[in-house]
């Protein structure tokens, strides 16, 4: 669990990295400035634009009515789906489950199309994890793999990787870590870590790795495309000398192989010799927490289908991906919170969508809220309402709100909804 | 739908990538409605040589397509020294979307990092907008 080192500390929403150091202004009800933040941690802050209504329709209605056609959508759907919740908190993330077993629901996240498989190895202990506060203060060797933290968390090196001066890394950056970056182009992640950029082809991060883990294994490593082979005895000898090494595995890495079975024996492998551990970077605030949560109610991580009057029938699998779901019109009603698949979705997949009565629960309008049956406007959370959120790397972080707000929290909808089923 | 001037021009074979920009991400938290999300949303990175092949500029349109759909967006420099031709980048957005195939092959994981599709001159026509996205459909 995270301390806030101040009481004037805020923890940010923005992303999974959860920076608790984040002083606010406020003023006439809103956040005005936010203080040490990252770009999109302030955008995060001080809200959207276009903040949602209840409506049902597309007719503005008060949030009770909302609340019951939402309740009645759910009622007599055959097999609904609820969707998202990567921007809510834990107690909302247990209700929206405890939901979605009542109903007989599929119940799925963003993670099904990202960083769903890294997860799963470390929830079933295939791959030693660590905590970023670990990272901090021993990490001396950081590998970025195909991640641009740069663009997707940009506080990732001054707050925990590569420039703080750390317990045991007091030299910092400049003798005390080596940054490395492997992706398949010039990020501006792979621009801070120098001559340790080691760009490959699209798609080759599995032969890479096999060659890698010869080079590990004093073998000469062979790649099929041009590649200094002493480069990558090179890399191997950094890994190998590593005291506290740590890979930050981006989605380049996990799109680009079939399964994790790779980056395990790569893992083995250093570990063999070296000490090493790996930390997915996660993007929504909380979609980790929702992983974990889903997990230790169900042992899967997400894609779950809950059979109607029967708290012990679970299913998993790729058909109860949204994914998939979508794309085998399995769904008459869905339930989307804090989301927006209409926009992070292929669009031929999601079109399915249009075509079913949705209800959206959001601070904010999203394409999919513009297109909604139901909307259910929410607090933002962090900012609005407090609770608690899984960093990325495991860690629990609790939050209190900061300014208030009549917009009632993911959570007290969902027993709303529940309470009118 | 003028596709006749399209067919005209060159076409280039392109495999696209999403990749994440702070810029759009931040954009994106204020309005995915905006004038700002679309301009940082809807633009293809192509190396550079490429882009010549195309006869465009950067800024110019561009008519990226396959077979899950298409959509009109600006024609932009990766800025990469290293040559990738053939290989151009989309931030991830409801504009790359339109692109990705409803086949997984089963396994629920779209191809973000790996879109096979066509590319050719659009000069003067618009950018897709937004309220193309409100549609009940984009399929072409």
């Amino acid at each position: 669990m995270v301390t806030l080192l101040n009481e004037n500390y805020h923890v940010c929403t923005g992303c999974a990295l959860l920076c608790d150091d984040i002083e606010v202004v406020t003023g006439s009800g809103r956040i005005t400035e936010v203080k040490t933040a990252c770009r999109k941690g302030v955008a995060r802050m001080k809200g959207c634009s276009e903040p949602m209504s209840p409506t049902v329709d597309g007719q503005e209605v008060d949030i009770d009515n909302a609340i019951g056609a939402a309740a009645g959508i759910l009622s007599n759907a055959r097999s609904p789906l609820v969707f998202g919740l990567g921007n809510s908190t834990n107690m909302a993330q247990k209700k929206a489950i405890e939901l979605a077993k009542r109903i007989g629901a599929v119940i799925d996240d963003t993670s099904s199309f990202c960083q769903g498989p890294t997860l799963e190895a470390i929830f079933n202990e295939n791959i030693r994890s660590t905590t970023l506060d670990d990272v901090r203060n021993k990490a001396d060797v950081i590998v970025y793999w195909g991640a641009d933290a740069s663009n997707s968390h940009p506080r990732h090196f001054s707050k925990y990787s590569y420039f703080p001066r750390g317990q045991e890394r007091q030299r910092g950056w400049e003798e005390d870590r080596i940054m490395i970056t492997i992706d398949i182009r010039r990020s501006h992640t792979a621009k801070i870590s120098g001559d340790k950029f080691y760009q490959i082809p699209l798609q080759a991060d599995a032969e890479f790795i096999d060659a890698l883990i010869d080079a590990l294994s004093g073998k000469v490593p062979k790649v099929s495309f041009g590649f200094d082979i002493k480069r990558i005895l090179e890399l191997a000898n950094i890994l190998k000398k590593a005291r506290f090494g740590t890979i930050f595995v981006g989605l380049g890495l996990v799109y680009s192989i079939d399964n994790m079975d790779p980056v395990v024996k790569l893992m083995d492998k250093l570990n063999e010799m070296s000490n090493f551990h790996l930390i997915p970077m996660v993007g929504h605030y909380n979609m980790r927490g929702f992983n974990q949560n889903l997990f230790n109610e169900t042992g899967y991580l997400n894609r779950v289908k809950f059979e109607k009057g029967d708290s012990t029938d679970v299913q998993h699998g790729a058909e109860f991906s949204i994914v998939e779901t979508l794309n085998n019109k399995a769904a008459d009603a869905a339930l989307v919170i804090g989301s927006d698949p209409l926009s992070s979705l292929p669009r031929v997949i999601a079109e399915h969508l249009l075509n079913i009565p949705v209800i959206t629960i959001d601070p904010c309008e999203t394409f999919t809220s513009r297109k909604a049956k139901v909307t259910i406007p929410s607090a933002l959370s962090g900012v609005e309402c407090g609770g608690s959120a899984i960093r990325m790397d495991g860690v629990e972080v609790k939050f209190e709100p900061i300014i208030e707000t009549n917009r009632p929290p993911d959570e007290e909808i969902l027993t709303r909804i529940m309470e009118a089923l | 739908m003028e596709f006749g001037k399209f067919l005209a021009a060159p076409e280039y074979k392109v495999t696209i990538v999403t990749y994440r920009d702070i810029f759009q991400s931040a954009v994106m938290e204020g309005s995915r409605f905006s004038e700002e999300y679309l301009k940082l949303s809807a633009v293809i990175r192509m190396d550079a040589g490429d882009i010549k092949k195309l006869g465009v500029k950067e800024g110019d349109t561009a008519v990226v397509r396959n077979d899950s759909g298409k959509v009109i967006v600006r024609v932009g420099s990766s800025g990469y020294d290293a040559s990738h031709q053939g290989i151009a980048y989309m931030p991830n957005s409801p504009w790359s979307n339109v692109l990705l195939s409803a086949d997984t092959g089963g396994s629920g994981v779209p191809r973000y990092k790996g879109i096979e599709a066509v590319v050719s001159s659009a000069k003067g026509e618009s950018v897709t907008g937004v309220d193309g996205f409100l549609e009940n459909t984009m399929k072409h």
